[in-house]
C-alpha cells in the first residue's frame, strides 16, 4: 500500500477560489517528488492540505495508514515536518530552541510552561543540528543567520520531529542559488539516508529534473504530469506552464539566470 | 511677484480636506471654549499672581523634613513596583485572552477585552477611594487600586503587542503538531517581548506619576504630603516635594532608555 494516498481530494477556499481540483495520488515511502506548476496552481495548497494546515475540503487524505480528520491532524503533524519558503522561525529565540520546538508535540502543557526539555531533546536537536552542520550556531539568535542558515535550522526543526516525511514547501525561493543547491542536496541526502519520504514544490524545472525519483505537475488545481524526470520533455514543459516550446526554453535560461 | 512655493499636489494648492480638518476643529474649538470658561482675560491677570506663587517658592528648604520626605518617596516607589508587578502577573494570562488571534473563543475574547476596558474606565483615585473606604487609609488601597487600573491598560497592551506578531512563526509552530497553548508560549509571547517591553517601560513612568497623587484621597505615598504643604502654605516643603518627584521621574526615564536600547538592539535574548 502506497504511504501517502490522496483520493479526490478538492479545496474550495471560503472566498470560492478552487484550489485544487479531483486531485488522485498515492505516493511510495521514501521517494523524493518535486511538485512543479506555475503560481497559483495550488502547490502550496497541496502540501497543505497533508498536514491540515490548509485542510482539503472533499476527498480523502491517509498517511501511513491513518486518513486525516478534524481530530487526529495534529498527532499527524508531529511525525510530518514542514519546511517553509520563509522559514518560519521564531527570529527572537535562538536556534537551539527553534529545533526543540518540533519535540513540542510530545510534551505537555507544564513543562512547555518553563520552557523545560529533557537530556533526550537535546541529544535529538544536536544530532539534527550536526546533520544540517549548524551545531556551532546553536546558540545564536535566529535573525542572526543568514538566509541559507536559517533555512537549515528550518530542516533541523523538521527532523527533530523524527519525521517520517518532510513537506518542503517552496524552500529555495528566497535563497541564492548557492544556498538553494544545498539546501536541495541536504533534503536529498535526508531522503536517500534515512529513508524519510521528501515533497518539495520548486519553481525550477531544472532542479526538479536534478534531485527527484519522480515529478508532480499541476496547473489551475489539476494534475497534468506525473511521471519520472526522464519523462519531463520540454514539450511537456511547455504544456505545464501553458507557453509554446520556444517560450519554456527561454524561460528555463531566464530562471538559470537568476538561479 | 509670484511666490515659486507649491503643495506638492497636482494643481499645487493644498488638498481640501487637510484644509478642512485643521480649520473645522479650530473653528469648533473657539466657539465652544466659553462652556469652560475659557477667558483670555482671566489667564492675562492671573499671571502676576502665579509669579506671586513661584516667588514663595525661594525660600530655604525645611532640611528636618529630609528624612520624612525619603520615607515617603521611597513608599511612593515600592508602591509603583509593587502594584506594577502585581499588574503584570495577572494582566499576562488577561492579555491572551483577550487577544483575538491568542484567545480560545471569540466569546472569552469578547468578555476579556470587555472587563479590561471597564477597569479601565475609571482613574486610579477613583478606584483608590472605593478601596479605601474598604481597607481604611493607607498604601494597601493605593497599590490595589494602582495595579487594577495598569491591569487594564497592560492587558490591552499585551493582547495588541501579541495580535501584531509575525504569523509565519505561528504556522511554523503549527506545522510541527503542537497546541495552541504551545505556540502562544513559544511563538507569540517571544515576537511580542520588544513591544511589550516598550509599554512596560510607559507604564511604570505613569504609575509613578500616579502614586505620587494617590495620597490625595490617603491612599499613601507623598500625595498626602504634597497636597498638606499646599493648604497649609508650607512652601518649605512643596518645593523639595516637586523637585524629588521631577528627580525620580527623570532617572526613571534615563533607566528605561538605556534598557530599552539594551533590549531592543538584541543584546537582552529572551533565553
Amino acid at each position: 500500500m502506497a504511504y501517502i494516498s490522496l483520493t479526490a481530494v478538492h479545496k474550495t477556499y471560503p472566498n470560492g477560489y478552487c484550489a485544487l481540483k479531483n486531485i488522485n495520488l498515492d505516493i511510495q515511502a521514501g521517494q523524493f517528488i518535486a511538485v512543479l506548476g506555475p503560481s497559483g496552481a495550488g502547490k502550496s495548497t497541496l502540501l497543505r492540505a497533508m498536514n491540515a494546515l490548509d485542510p482539503a475540503t472533499q476527498g480523502e487524505i491517509t498517511i501511513d495508514g491513518v486518513t486525516l480528520n478534524k481530530k487526529n491532524y495534529r498527532k499527524i503533524r508531529a511525525h510530518v515536518g514542514m519546511v517553509f519558503q520563509q522559514f518560519n522561525l521564531v527570529d527572537r529565540l535562538n536556534v537551539m530552541t527553534n529545533v526543540l520546538v518540533g519535540r513540542l508535540a510530545e510534551h505537555s502543557w507544564l513543562s512547555s510552561l518553563f520552557y523545560l526539555f529533557p537530556k533526550t531533546d537535546y541529544q535529538i536537536a544536536e544530532a539534527a543540528l550536526r546533520e544540517v552542520d549548524l551545531l556551532d550556531k546553536a546558540w545564536s539568535r535566529a535573525d542572526k543567520l543568514s538566509g541559507g542558515q536559517q533555512q537549515r535550522v528550518g530542516i533541523a526543526r523538521a527532523l527533530a520531529q523524527q519525521p517520517k516525511l518532510i513537506l518542503a514547501d517552496e524552500p529555495i525561493a528566497s535563497l541564492d542559488p548557492k544556498s538553494s543547491e544545498e539546501v536541495l542536496k541536504l533534503l536529498r541526502k535526508i531522503c536517500s539516508e534515512k529513508g524519510i519520504t521528501v515533497i518539495v514544490n520548486l519553481h525550477q524545472v531544472e532542479y526538479a529534473k536534478q534531485f527527484a525519483d519522480r515529478i508532480i505537475a499541476l496547473n489551475a488545481g489539476s494534475l497534468v504530469f506525473d511521471g519520472s524526470p526522464e519523462q519531463l520533455t520540454k514539450a511537456k514543459q511547455a504544456e505545464i506552464y501553458g507557453t509554446t516550446y520556444e517560450e519554456t526554453s527561454h524561460d528555463a535560461e531566464l530562471v538559470l539566470a537568476y538561479t | 511677484m509670484m511666490l515659486s512655493w507649491y503643495w506638492p499636489t497636482p494643481n499645487g494648492k493644498p488638498p481640501l480636506i487637510a484644509v478642512l480638518s485643521v480649520l473645522v476643529p479650530l473653528a469648533v474649538l473657539l466657539l465652544t471654549a466659553s462652556t469652560v470658561d475659557m477667558s483670555y482675560n482671566k489667564i492675562f491677570y492671573a499671571i502676576p499672581r502665579m509669579l506671586d506663587f513661584t516667588k514663595n517658592l525661594w525660600v530655604m528648604p525645611d532640611w528636618h523634613y529630609v528624612p520624612q520626605l525619603a520615607k515617603k518617596m521611597l513608599e511612593t516607589v515600592e508602591m509603583t513596583l509593587l502594584a506594577t508587578a502585581l499588574a503584570i502577573l495577572l494582566s499576562m494570562p488577561l492579555g491572551v485572552l483577550a487577544a483575538k488571534n491568542a484567545s480560545p473563543h471569540p466569546i472569552i475574547f469578547r468578555i476579556t477585552r470587555d472587563l479590561l476596558s471597564f477597569i479601565r474606565a475609571l482613574p486610579e483615585l477613583v478606584w483608590a477611594l472605593v478601596f479605601v473606604s474598604a481597607l481604611g487609609l493607607g498604601p494597601l488601597p493605593g497599590i490595589m487600586a494602582l495595579s487594577l487600573v495598569t491591569v487594564g491598560f497592560m492587558g490591552k497592551f499585551i493582547a495588541e503587542s501579541i495580535e501584531v506578531v509575525d504569523a509565519k512563526a505561528i504556522e511554523g509552530l503549527e506545522s510541527t503538531g503542537c497546541t495552541k497553548f504551545q505556540s502562544i508560549l513559544y511563538a507569540m509571547l517571544p515576537q511580542a517581548v520588544p513591544d511589550f517591553i516598550g509599554s512596560l517601560l510607559y507604564i511604570l513612568d505613569h504609575n509613578l506619576r500616579a502614586a505620587s497623587i494617590l495620597g490625595l484621597v490617603g491612599a499613601g505615598g507623598i500625595g498626602y504630603d504634597m497636597v498638606m504643604s499646599m493648604r497649609l502654605f508650607n512652601y518649605e516643603r512643596i518645593g523639595m516635594i516637586a523637585l524629588s518627584i521631577y528627580a525620580l521621574v527623570t532617572l526613571l526615564d534615563r533607566l528605561s532608555d538605556v534598557f530599552r536600547q539594551k533590549a531592543l538592539g538584541g543584546i537582552l535574548n529572551v533565553h
